[in-house]
């Protein structure tokens, strides 16, 4: 299903490459080394050389982690979005990882660095590390995955009103998950005799992990954060309910940020629950201010060091409230 | 001492790839010779090798190789293997099952691997002049661990699970009966209760023309005559490689699974000639001194032997000199136990070759024959004097010594008696 929130993490522009001439022999020498992976792989990769269009790009890396993938977890890459993980989900280890490596460079005559490769943990990493190294743009930061007492540590919002799981958080977005347990206080009224998860505390959960986004993920100046206790809601458009949501049901959340200067960063936000559309809400807007920051960002460096682990104490429970 | 018993075997040959067709072989005098088609140049003097049938392991990338329907190998498994990594992992799924062991008897910290193997030359070479001329950033990751001598422990234990005791065994042409003897130690110390031992060679080109260098191959054309040990008109050893995996269990482990031992593995000796880096000594004192410590300490008496596989590998030197230790050994008791050499069939395995022949041993042992020794037309008369079987006896050995003996002049005996 193709997923507008999780598409062309590079941006929307067609860019184009100088590339050195595409002669015969390259392409024989490009065939033996794609022998392995599908025909559309060996496709792509031949407009990518001949045109240098950076569209083809996603086709060819997944072509080729489809090639190192044993045949029975292939079907995961088909549906993937662009959460899939490398190791847990696809079974690729350190040393597969450098088989994709060494093929991807041949392929798109790139040279990639083993240092660069350390915090490429997911699909989309892959994707947005190869735009970055085409494009000539600075590297992403890598995807950071937070259990939930990272979550709670950090965020403003606490329980019984804080909707995330579990959450990723890389500079191009974030992802979460939130399983609807039915002991949430407020199904016990919404409705009677029939819980049904409130839509306008589905769009809470996306602004939540928008917060979690500006906390953990989003660019700033050095020596700067965008302080947790700065952020609130503004506005909200382009909301629709898809599907109801019941206990037991897992919520799969996603927010991209579209547009971000300060005071304002809006979102583009889903909810799924398996593969089926829960809830899309076109823009979320939130406000923030940078604060000095004291140590380190709270955001995650680039070396992989974990974030020092703010003091939940210091930042009272504050409301990301949505009046859907 | 706990006893130490033979409990399953796999083998890929030149002359069979399991037990049973193996055995057939030897009973049949079948050999797996064949004109091996990368050596027919005019630059290359030796022309046959044992071949292996059934696989196709010429490529340096793994994933282009086959190999028999029976047997399925993730790439993730086979993409850090040599030949002979491919043809030992085969040879191992035939010993488990042969065992009847299930997952947790492989995989448990009682249970342990020792392996034989001289590398991969030919994955060594890919990967090395890879190396050299593009660089390390564009050379597989994996390509050590495929090539270096130790490729077939890192991998067979990586792909089995093996939690136990593991190492690999470098004595050339004894690698794999000093595996087998040190498994045999690792059991009746109480340390293991359970050992494999993976014994395997690529036996291609890169493996065996080494051999052409040092001028002790066959030249013959003829696949029948090539490989003839004792016989006169010997003139070097056929190369072969292929693998053999061997299970040894305790006593107590046999009793507990209700297991059907091939034979008892009873005990061993070694010793070395302190002589010369490639040649065997002229009397055999080396082998001499393995024979007699391997019957001291398995307290069995020379006249107690029926049947010594030999390691005579068809070379001029060679095959006298341990025709003259086995003189002296049994000669001086007044004995003459059976002997022949089942490289006259399989050509020389090199590191594969003691647990290969070993394998063999338990096989006949339990089938209940002595294979002749192929192909001698005229006995060379410096080998009179024993009983070199030339034709089949259908007649079960109640025990058996193996020898095996390597470049630097080790060499070790191996005893096993029927059960």
């Amino acid at each position: 299903m193709p997923d507008p929130v999780q598409s062309n993490p590079g941006g929307n522009k067609t860019l184009t490459l100088a590339t050195k001439p595409f002669a015969p022999d390259d392409e024989a020498a490009l065939r033996e080394a794609l022998k392995r992976c599908s025909p559309s792989t060996f496709e792509a990769a031949v407009q990518f050389r001949k045109t240098g269009n950076a569209d083809h790009m996603p086709a060819v890396v997944i072509g080729v982690i489809e090639r190192f993938v044993e045949p029975d977890l292939r079907a995961k890459l088909k549906d993937a979005d662009d959460d899939l993980r490398l190791i847990e989900d696809l079974g690729i280890d350190s040393l597969t990882m450098m088989e994709i490596v060494i093929l991807v460079e041949d392929v798109l005559q790139l040279s990639i660095n083993n240092d660069e490769l350390r915090n490429l943990r997911t699909v989309g990493d892959v994707k947005t590390f190869i735009d970055c190294k085409i494009r000539g743009l600075p590297l992403p930061r890598p995807t950071k995955f937070l259990p939930i007492e990272h979550i709670g540590a950090v965020m403003p919002v606490q329980p019984p009103f804080l909707f995330l799981n579990e959450a990723s958080v890389s500079s191009t977005g974030a992802n979460g998950k939130y399983k609807i347990t039915g002991q949430e206080f407020f199904l016990q009224g919404h409705f009677k005799d029939n819980p049904i998860m409130p839509a306008s505390i589905m769009l809470e959960a996306l602004g939540q992990l928008a917060v979690l986004y500006l906390i953990e993920g989003a660019p700033t100046e050095p020596g700067k954060a965008i302080g947790p206790n700065t952020i609130f809601f503004t506005g909200c458009e382009g909301v629709r309910a898809h599907r109801m949501c019941k206990p037991g049901d897992i919520l799969t959340l996603s927010i991209k940020p579209k547009r971000m200067k300060m005071p304002l960063a809006t979102f583009e936000g889903s909810i799924r629950v398996g593969q089926e559309k829960a809830v899309i809400a076109e823009d979320i807007t939130l406000t923030f201010a940078y604060v000095e920051s004291a140590v380190a960002p709270a955001a995650i460096e680039a070396g992989g060091q974990p974030a020092p682990e703010a003091d939940a104490s210091a930042n009272p429970p504050l409301r990301v409230a949505i009046n859907a | 001492m706990p006893r130490v018993y033979i409990t399953g075997v796999g083998f890929v040959t030149s002359i069979g790839n399991d037990a049973a067709s193996v055995a057939a072989s030897l009973r049949e005098q079948r050999h797996g010779f064949e004109l091996y088609p990368p050596f027919q140049k005019p630059e290359i003097s030796c022309k046959v090798i044992g071949t292996i049938k059934g696989f196709s392991t010429d490529s340096t990338d793994p994933e282009d190789w086959t190999y028999p329907s029976a047997y399925t190998v993730k790439r993730e498994t086979i993409r850090s293997m040599a030949p002979h990594g491919l043809y030992t992992h085969c040879a191992m799924l035939q010993a488990i099952a042969d065992a009847k062991l299930g997952d947790a008897d492989v995989s448990n910290a009682d249970t342990g691997l020792f392996a034989a193997s001289g590398g991969s030359p030919m994955l060594t070479y890919y990967h090395h002049e890879r190396l050299l001329r593009l660089g390390p950033a564009r050379c597989s990751p994996l390509g050590i661990v495929a090539s270096i001598v130790g490729t077939l422990n890192f991998n067979l234990v990586a792909a089995f699970k093996i939690q136990g005791a593991s190492t690999g065994f470098s004595s050339a042409c004894a690698s794999s009966a000093h595996a087998l003897a040190y498994a045999f130690e690792e059991i009746s110390l109480g340390r293991q209760k359970r050992m494999f031992i993976a014994a395997g060679e690529d036996g291609n080109r890169d493996a065996i023309l080494p051999f052409a260098g040092m001028r002790t191959l066959s030249l013959q054309t003829d696949p029948a005559l090539a490989s003839r040990p004792f016989d006169v008109a010997r003139d070097g050893f056929v190369g072969t490689g292929g693998g053999t995996v061997l299970v040894l269990e305790s006593e107590e482990e046999v009793s507990r699974r209700g297991a059907r031992p091939y034979c008892e593995l009873a005990g061993w000796g070694q010793a070395s000639d302190g002589y010369n880096v490639a040649i065997s000594h002229p009397d055999g004192t080396g082998s001499r001194n393995a024979m007699e410590r391997a019957l001291k300490a398995a307290r069995i008496s020379a006249a107690e032997v029926d049947y010594v596989n030999a390691h005579a590998t068809s070379t001029l030197i060679g095959d006298v000199s341990e025709a003259r230790a086995l003189r002296s050994v049994f000669g001086e008791m007044g004995v003459r136990p059976a002997v022949s050499s089942t490289k006259s069939l399989t050509g020389h395995g090199l590191s594969l070759a003691g647990a290969m022949e070993t394998g063999f041993c338990a096989v006949l042992m339990r089938e209940g024959f002595m294979p002749g020794s192929a192909h001698i037309t005229n006995l060379d008369p410096a080998c009179e004097g024993l009983n070199i079987l030339r034709a089949t006896v259908p007649q079960a050995p109640k025990v058996v010594m193996k020898n095996s003996s390597g470049f630097g002049g080790a060499n070790v005996a191996l005893l096993m008696r029927r059960v």
